[in-house]
């Protein structure tokens, strides 16, 4: 009998599993967290406890919000306010994992356990809180969250209790905002990674529940989780794509507002916005291009893409510093798809901005179907919910060793209500989610969607270039690196350099310093460098503009500059250096 | 309400339930020994991709058999499925002789996990029935449990799923080696 795997000693391909040490360390610090001699809620613990649950998983989430939950109903209302106020921290921080578990209808059913069947005249402070966390559940990770299907019991016990004559405190914008999807730019590695904490943590909650149509679930997971990781890339890809094409309009709207002679035009709330919008993403540039060296066309557009971020983040801070003269000389290259120009005018900037209005538009068919069954799905629970009312605490959980828990109090979500709204289709939802993200052009759109990224890419390659290239000169040529120069001049005293580098050689070369220097008597301004990573074979993989002053208009002999450049390439360091002449201009 | 009588009377009769958790390389038969106990039939499968589960009641004890596939890349999702497992079932292929390493690093790194810790241990050295199969207490000196197990009871038996040899002593040494508390 033969079998794959005939040699009997092999290092296999599966990461090695980290033990998961987990005892009751948890358990203690949460008692901690919420000891009653505390004066006030410990915020460095209660992170601390987020931390210990997002690097455990697996039951950390489910172990820690039941142990809260019988906390928050603890006679000492000082107690239950510090788990409160430790539950407010873990959903802020632990992400859809503990979103699942708040999302258990035992969770909720626990958490009003002291819910009078009729709401009392005044709200205790506890009473208080907890409206407000429901609330804000509600009006975030239950609309906004990528896996807000599962969040349906939290709507129905928002109804449930919005029935009963629970009135909901308002929460003000800035709370809420904490728990909205950030629209980070993230690498292809950071997307799979959270998709794959996110999925394990639902094969977990499925298995543990054990009802039949769980089970069903559980097993179309598995086998997404094991066998389609290439879905997963691609999904990644497209996220970052489209999480791309944001940024670039983004740059691009930043550019047309700097370019305006107004300040007002570009000195507001908008343009700070945007501007940090650039800044963060930028330091992941480097780290997708890392990741994604093969893909050649991506590499390349993200490094005229970072060039330009470059210019704009350099415009922006010297019209800040009020050197208007000198930002007026920066004219970054427009990155966005070619549809996108023509909308340049700022009436439309502020749609721009908040781009997930764009779910609501019908145009957003596969998004918005979604919305519709979620609402008519909620609905028909909460008609049973409503049939349910005499029943005062019903929960039928198969599992019966935690038997207490989560049988509520008079306000309970019943059993008999269907299915937790998981269900098959929930998958696609997800990825249509995901896919939902991408941009609010309509035209263009369905080519975005439908590929996995490198269509939309090969669009902006094609979007030409500012100007015309002056003629280059050679500056050196090593078997690594091509660099040339191209000169111009700009007025009688002043040249302008810009260099391109090229990478020669088979492997990427990164950290690259180009450094220059110019006789004492003119002056050197160079701008920064486009980047300093060049993926294999990358032609003009990085450039950099300098501007050289105070150049004598008829120099007695030909004006030279020193160049010093270093980088790494197939993990040795390297520098090449020499004196360059340069040609008349 | 209904719940809580049932519970009780089991009480009574000292009926009790376990989630047992089979596992073990591709193609080493757990699929087919999980539908012998229930089905008593062999039922031809094809690799399983995912998992299975079965309750099968053997002497007033509820096994719930989880069954989760093997193939190399479902592996690393074995351990989703560990909470709450009362007993480890490792199923190998006896006569894989050449698997036996593999199978014995994957069967530490499972009990090496801090959930598996306290899992009572079951080995069915299955193909009991093929020619060249390794006798139980061969893949037992191989498996060198004696040594490494100290604090959780283990135990290997010799198995053959088509005729159903060694299965019912199987779940029956699970289940007086166990003390789940009564429900």
């Amino acid at each position: 009998m033969s079998h794959p795997h005939s040699h009997s000693i092999y290092l296999s391909e599966v990461p090695v599993r980290k033990p998961k040490v987990m005892g009751n360390s948890l358990l203690r610090k949460i008692q901690r967290a919420c000891r009653m001699s505390l004066a006030e809620p410990d915020l460095g613990l209660n992170l601390d406890i987020a931390d210990y649950i997002n690097e455990k998983q697996g039951a950390a989430p489910r172990d820690a919000a039941i142990a809260i939950a019988k906390l928050i109903n603890n006679r000492e209302s000082h107690v239950a306010i510090f788990a409160l106020s430790l539950l407010d921290v873990l959903v802020k921080n632990c992400g859809y994992p503990f979103h699942l578990q708040i999302s258990r209808k035992e969770f909720l059913n626990e958490l009003v356990k002291r819910f009078p069947g009729h709401p009392p005249l005044r709200y205790s402070k506890i009473q208080r809180l907890i409206l407000t966390a429901i609330e804000e559940w509600y009006q975030t990770i239950c609309k906004h969250s990528s896996y807000k299907n599962d969040m349906g019991y939290i709507r129905d016990m928002h109804r449930l209790l919005k029935y009963k004559g629970y009135a909901f405190p308002k929460i003000s914008d800035s709370d809420l905002a904490v728990l909205k999807p950030s629209h980070q730019l993230k690498t292809a590695s950071e997307i799979q990674k959270e998709q794959e904490i996110s999925q394990a943590a639902k094969l977990e909650e499925l298995i543990r529940r054990g009802k039949p149509e769980d089970l069903r679930e559980a097993n179309k997971l598995m086998k997404i989780m094991a066998g389609f990781k290439e879905d997963n890339a691609v999904q990644a890809k497209q996220a970052i794509s489209s999480e791309l094409s944001k940024l670039k309009r983004k740059a691009d709207l930043l550019n047309e507002m700097l370019g305006s002679n107004d300040s007002q035009n570009w000195d507001n709330e908008t343009t700070q916005e945007l501007h940090s919008a650039l800044r963060l993403a930028q330091p992941k540039f480097q780290k997708i291009i890392e990741e994604e060296q093969e893909d050649d066309a991506l590499v390349q557009d993200l490094l005229k893409f970072n060039d330009t971020v470059n210019q704009l983040l350099e415009k922006f801070s010297l019209l800040k510093n009020g050197d208007s003269s000198a930002a007026s000389q920066i004219h970054p290259t427009h990155v966005s798809a070619p549809l996108q120009q023509s909308s340049g005018a700022l009436t439309n900037e502020i749609n721009l901005i908040d781009f997930n209005d764009l779910d609501e538009t019908p145009s957003q068919g596969n998004a918005n179907t979604n919305g519709a069954n979620t609402s008519t799905g909620a609905e028909t629970s909460v008609n049973d919910l409503l049939g349910d009312l005499t029943d005062l605490s019903i929960s039928n959980t198969p599992s019966a060793n935690q038997t207490f828990f989560g049988l509520g109090g008079d306000i309970a979500l019943g059993s008999s209500q269907p299915a937790p709204p998981i269900t098959t289709t929930q998958n696609t939802d997800n990825n249509l989610d995901l896919l939902g993200f991408s941009s609010p052009q309509q035209p263009t759109n369905s080519q975005t969607l439908n590929g996995n990224g490198i269509d939309l890419l090969s669009g902006f390659s094609a979007v030409p270039t500012t100007t015309a290239a002056p003629t280059r000169t050679l500056v050196n040529e090593s078997s690594n690196l091509k660099v040339e120069f191209e000169i111009s001049r700009e007025s009688a005293s002043v040249i302008r350099i810009k260099s391109f580098f090229t990478n020669l050689s088979s492997s990427p070369i990164s950290n690259v310093v180009f450094l220059l220097a110019v006789p004492k008597s003119m002056t050197l301004k160079l701008q920064p460098q486009s980047g300093n990573f060049m993926a294999a074979s990358a032609q003009d993989g990085i450039t950099q503009e300098g501007i050289i002053e105070n150049v004598p208009v008829n120099p007695s002999k030909a004006l030279k500059v020193k160049w010093k450049v270093t980088y790494s390439v197939n993990s040795s360091q390297a520098d090449e250096t020499a004196v360059f002449t340069l040609p008349n201009v | 309400m209904g719940n809580s009588i049932s519970r009780a009377l089991g009480r009574l009769f000292g009926s009790k339930e376990m989630k047992i958790l089979m596992l073990g390389l591709d193609k080493a038969g757990k699929t087919t020994i999980l539908y012998k106990l229930k089905l008593n039939k062999i039922k031809t499968s094809t690799p399983t991709v995912g998992f299975n589960v079965e309750t099968v009641t053997y002497k007033n004890v509820k096994f719930n058999m989880w069954d989760v596939g093997g193939q190399q890349r479902l592996r690393p999702l074995w351990r989703h499925y560990f909470p709450a497992t009362t007993a480890l079932i490792f199923v190998i292929d006896s006569n894989a002789r050449e698997r036996m390493e593999e199978a014995k690093e994957e069967l530490y790194s499972i009990i090496g996990e801090k959930e598996m810790e306290n899992v009572v241990l079951l080995v069915w050295a299955n193909k009991q029935d093929l020619k060249h199969a390794m006798k139980p207490q061969e893949v037992s000196d191989f498996l060198e449990l004696e040594k490494n197990l100290k604090n959780q009871p283990w135990c290997v038996i010799g198995s053959n799923a088509l005729s159903g040899q060694g299965l019912v002593e199987g779940l029956s040494w699970i289940s007086n080696n166990t003390n789940v508390p009564k429900k």
